[in-house]
């Protein structure tokens, strides 16, 4: 959820980082990375984004790319590591309940392309 | 030409949520964020729990979270203990209690003073699990009226909370409700959460949790 706010988010962190940079000439792309927990929508995402995006001077031709990212766990007991498509945290090698997430919670902008 | 950039979207929210922690941490203030759907009975288990550790001399505050009234405000200030309301109204409306939202309510208390600040989020479970508070611990409320499956549609919720308590639990004996089906749930989910079975109408259960939480404290 709340698409619209991460979307505003994104732009932010982008221009900060052109700034810091003191980057010249227009976004052309920003990867975006969304742990498949926190439920984003990548269509919701780019609508919110592709509607922000003109009231930036230097992302108004942006496209965002999502990437999901699964979410994988590892158990404890057994090691065994496998991506679950349901959020079960139970090892059905072992029946463990002792799992650690190793991906799937995150949400960060990884990079971006500038001209 | 590609920039490397590797940065959180919410890092605003989250360095503010860390700053919370140090602030209160050097007061020795602990923060309980309390979230739930609407109706499930976080008011009435703050109105029914709180004075149990009144009781035991614990310092009690409450930032209480909604969209607008300031109703549970209100019903907490009857316990004579300072409140903090938010209105999300002012902010647009927003669904959620950020870290933004915690750091000026804070100000209300003088937390030299505070053991526990209870945060009554906004009914919703779905956001609130999304934004870091700035809290040591979150609890999520579900009634027995709500349905075993909750856990099940709401992972990121009950993942973030380290306690569950199950309300409403006086009903159980006028409803066709498997509470161990529930208990099952919220473990296949997170099962490393401590599971509490209350009643904010009967009291049933409080005491228990009132000890869990003092033990919390210190």
């Amino acid at each position: 959820m709340h698409e619209l706010t991460i979307a505003q988010n994104i732009i932010t962190i982008v221009e900060e980082e052109i700034r810091k940079h003191s980057l010249t000439g227009s976004v052309t792309a920003v990867y975006f990375k969304a742990g498949r927990l926190n439920a984003i929508i990548p269509e919701t995402l780019q609508f919110g984004f592709n509607a922000i995006k003109r009231e930036s001077p230097r992302l108004s031709e942006a496209k965002l790319i999502v990437e999901e990212i699964p979410v994988r766990i590892r158990c404890e007991k057994c090691h065994t590591e496998k991506v679950i498509d349901e959020p079960i945290f139970f090892c059905d090698s072992c029946g463990s309940q002792r799992i650690t997430m190793l991906s799937g919670q995150e949400m960060y902008i990884d990079n971006f392309e500038i001209e | 030409m590609k920039v490397q950039v590797v940065r959180k979207v919410l890092e605003v929210n989250d360095r503010l949520a860390d700053e919370i922690r140090e602030t209160t941490a050097s007061r020795n203030t602990v923060v309980i964020n309390v979230m739930s759907s609407p109706g499930s009975g976080k008011t009435s288990l703050l109105e029914r729990l709180i004075p149990r550790l009144l009781a035991n001399d614990v310092k009690i505050g409450v930032i209480e979270g909604d969209i607008t009234t300031t109703r549970d405000a209100d019903r907490l200030a009857q316990l004579n203990i300072p409140v903090s309301q938010i209105n999300t109204d002012v902010f647009g409306g927003d669904c959620h209690l950020g870290s933004e939202a915690i750091r000026p309510a804070l100000d209300h208390f003088d937390l030299k003073k505070m053991d526990l600040i209870f945060i009554e989020n906004v009914g919703n479970l779905v956001c609130p699990a999304e934004f870091d508070t700035g809290a040591n611990f979150n609890a999520v409320v579900i009634s027995t009226t709500e349905g075993e499956d909750k856990p099940l549609k709401y992972p990121l919720m009950f993942r973030t909370c380290q306690l569950a308590l199950i309300n409403k639990i006086d009903l159980l004996p006028y409803l066709e409700f498997d509470v161990e089906q529930l208990e099952q749930n919220i473990h296949t989910i997170n099962p490393d959460i401590d599971i509490f079975q209350v009643s904010a109408r009967t009291d049933e259960g409080l005491d228990v949790l009132a000890v869990r939480l003092l033990r919390m404290l210190s």
